[in-house]
């Protein structure tokens, strides 16, 4: 018997052996509460967050091809669909060639300079996860896509292609409540718009051209796809039904170290392709933004960074008098965003204390992030947050979240 | 005329040898800087870092460092992929290091698929919270500081010159600096930090060494922070020189996607 199984074993381990590489696994295994501090949230459970998470990822690399993926599997007390899984990324890499680089499948994508604003990073977001302590990884939701990168002397060319369109995952209802156009809702408005069909004429292209000049960073961007967010309105049977307006953006962006610190300068034009003329109340009007950021260390362990964004409705004229006459908000024709960012890093680097603060002057309404984690030992880090939503006006973008204020606890065992 | 002939001799080799006492400890100085920060023209370590607190807790930091140098004593690039802790690994970090004080950083955190161009204004914050500043891990220029021997000495039976460092350019922490440079391999082999005060705030001291690729190689060594009570070892592995590096690997698009054929 004994034998046998040596025998077994070295048969095993002669056609094992080279064959089958190694495939590294790790993860982390994280518990997030929460809970609303603002008691008339209509939202259905007070509970903003309850949940067990379970990360594990996967890594192995053979000839040129690598293989990586990241697969959830949580347990949400605080959601009717107890269990939940989700391949946040599962993908091959492989290079073609010297110049050409392919990343196809389930992926996280991210580009742009912005910090926390988004122009021409137009890929997917899920403010669900953003609004009530998740980690930042989770402010990204994957895109089923291919991603080429070509390589020359002129610069890097990215192209990403979403053959189905993937939108940014907003708040339902469910556990965060938002503004339906009238009121802000919850409990029984779940709030699930429709995706564009699955027809190629509907899938997304985004597009990056990277170049560096000196020190810095320049980039041209564009993309042809749709909204993330579901900002246009049909009528089907009579009743209002949103929808995700097709859109393109163009754009541009630099960034690089000036006195002692790193600046980021970006624009894009929203063309909204449904209301051309900006004349349709049921689609959005095209915009033009810019944001300006500077960022720079201002004693050791203490980083900190301002950014100002401005954007600029096409047609307001248009848009006030329809807005006007339906009694609905009327944003002004240019809106102004203030942020900051304080990161203060203490004993050792072991506690990390980070502020976050949107304000918008035009809007009046503003967002509060904060937060402390404390790394306990390699493995073991505990945090602690706060969400505050401020504003004069529900129908702005931070104003309609306004009783979502919430606190978290998390903790999480790396391995 | 014999006397005057004489004496001129004198009189040049004094001089001549006053020049090379002066120019001893910056000689020395660069010497010492070429030996332990551009040994070959690149290289490539797997690092340990263990970092103890004041309570004794200890904290492990792996990860791959690649270093390449455009020219001896000049710019240099360093690439840095993180294995442990967990939370970290895989991220990346880069820096090109310019003798002229302008670094360039970036990091890249693949789980948001972020690359972020760090301000670097800073060069004594802790290296990812060790007890190693920036400037100790890839080196401060032997020019940013004014040198002057200040005896011989001898460390574990090996003959040192004992030279001292003072900023040029005032220094927010350092007052100045003693090193014990050993005079057969021109390697630290110990390093005394004083602050303002004068009270010797860190203390640095070289391990193992050994002769990797034809380079004489400190393996280990440490870094102590006598005020915080906490000290970091490092241990460099498998270690290798001269692998061909190219400059192409310290690019956003090597920051993204790793060598592979030198990150396993």
């Amino acid at each position: 018997m004994k034998r046998i199984s040596i025998i077994i074993l070295a048969a095993l381990s002669l056609t094992a052996g080279p064959a089958m590489a190694e495939v590294t696994i790790d993860g982390f295994l994280q518990t997030l509460y929460g809970g609303r501090i603002d008691e008339s949230n209509p939202t259905a459970t007070e509970q903003t967050a309850s949940e067990t998470r379970m990360q594990l990822r996967a890594e192995h690399y053979g000839d040129g091809v690598e293989f990586f993926g990241r697969l959830d599997f949580v347990y949400d007390g605080a959601d009717s669909s107890r269990y939940d899984w989700e391949l946040r990324e599962g993908y091959m890499k492989f290079r073609l060639g010297r110049r050409f680089d392919f990343k196809v499948g389930r992926q996280i994508l991210t580009w742009g300079t912005g910090d926390l604003i988004f122009i021409n990073d137009v890929f997917a977001k899920d403010y669900r996860s953003f609004f009530i302590g998740r980690d930042d990884q989770y402010l990204k939701a994957p895109q089923n896509a291919i991603r080429a990168d070509f390589y020359s002397g002129l610069g890097a060319l990215s192209l990403v292609w979403t053959p189905r369109f993937e939108p940014n995952r907003l708040p339902t209802g469910r556990r965060l409540s938002y503004f339906n156009g009238v009121e802000i809702v919850g409990e029984g408005s779940f709030f699930n718009p429709p995706t564009p069909e699955a027809k190629f004429e509907n899938s997304e292209l985004a597009m990056r051209l990277n170049r560096r000049i000196g020190s810095f960073a320049t980039s041209l961007y564009f993309y042809k796809g749709f909204y993330k967010n579901p900002l246009g309105v049909v009528m089907v049977d009579e009743t209002m039904m949103p929808v995700y307006p097709k859109l393109n953006v163009y754009g541009a962006s630099i960034r690089g170290p000036i006195a002692g610190g790193i600046i980021w300068i970006e624009g894009g034009y929203f063309d909204s392709r449904e209301d051309l003329n900006g004349d349709d109340p049921m689609m959005p009007n095209s915009s033009l933004t810019g944001l300006a950021g500077f960022e720079r260390q201002i004693a050791t362990n203490l980083t900190a960074n301002l950014q100002w964004q401005v954007d600029m409705i096409s047609d307001w004229d248009t848009y006030k008098a329809q807005r006007e006459a339906a009694g609905s908000f009327v944003r002004d024709e240019i809106r102004h965003l203030l942020t900051s960012r304080v990161t203060r890093l203490m004993y050792d680097e072991l506690v990390n204390l980070s502020l976050f603060v949107f304000y918008s002057p035009t809007d009046e309404d503003g967002y509060f992030r904060g937060s402390v984690s404390y790394k306990y030992t390699d493995e073991l880090e505990l945090a602690l947050g706060v969400n505050i939503f401020e504003g004069k006006n529900q129908a702005t973008e931070f104003g309609q979240f306004e009783k979502n204020d919430n606190v978290y606890l998390k903790l999480t065992y790396g391995f | 005329m014999r006397n005057l002939t004489l004496i001129t001799m004198m009189l040049a080799l004094l001089l001549a040898t006053g020049a090379v006492f002066g120019q001893n400890a910056n000689e020395i100085m660069k010497k010492s800087h070429m030996a332990y920060y551009y040994a070959g023209d690149d290289g490539i370590a797997e690092v340990t870092m263990r970092i103890t607190d004041k309570r004794g807790k200890e904290r492990i930091k792996e990860f791959t460092m690649l270093r390449m140098d455009e020219s001896d004593g000049g710019s240099q690039k360093y690439y840095t992929y993180f294995r442990k802790p967990s939370d970290v690994s895989r991220l990346t970090f880069m820096v090109h290091k310019s003798p002229d004080g302008n670094d360039q950083r970036w990091i890249y955190i693949p789980s948001i698929d972020l690359v972020k161009p760090i301000s670097a204004d800073d060069k004594n914050s802790s290296f990812v919270g060790s007890h190693f500043s920036y400037e100790d891990v890839s080196g401060r220029h032997w020019t940013e500081d004014k040198h002057t021997m200040l005896s011989d000495s001898t460390i574990d039976g090996r003959g040192v010159f004992v030279i001292e460092s003072v900023p040029i350019e005032d220094d927010k922490s350092l007052a100045r600096k003693v090193s014990y440079i050993d005079k057969e391999n021109y390697l630290p082999l110990l390093e005394e930090y004083y602050n303002k005060k004068g009270k010797l705030e860190r203390l640095f001291k070289a391990g193992k060494i050994e002769e990797i690729d034809g380079f004489t190689t400190m393996t280990t060594r440490s870094m102590e922070n006598l005020k915080k009570k906490g000290k970091t070892i490092i241990e460099f592995s498998s270690i290798r020189y001269n692998v061909g590096l190219k400059s192409d690997f310290f690019t956003e698009r090597y920051l993204k996607n790793p060598p592979r054929q030198f990150i396993k």
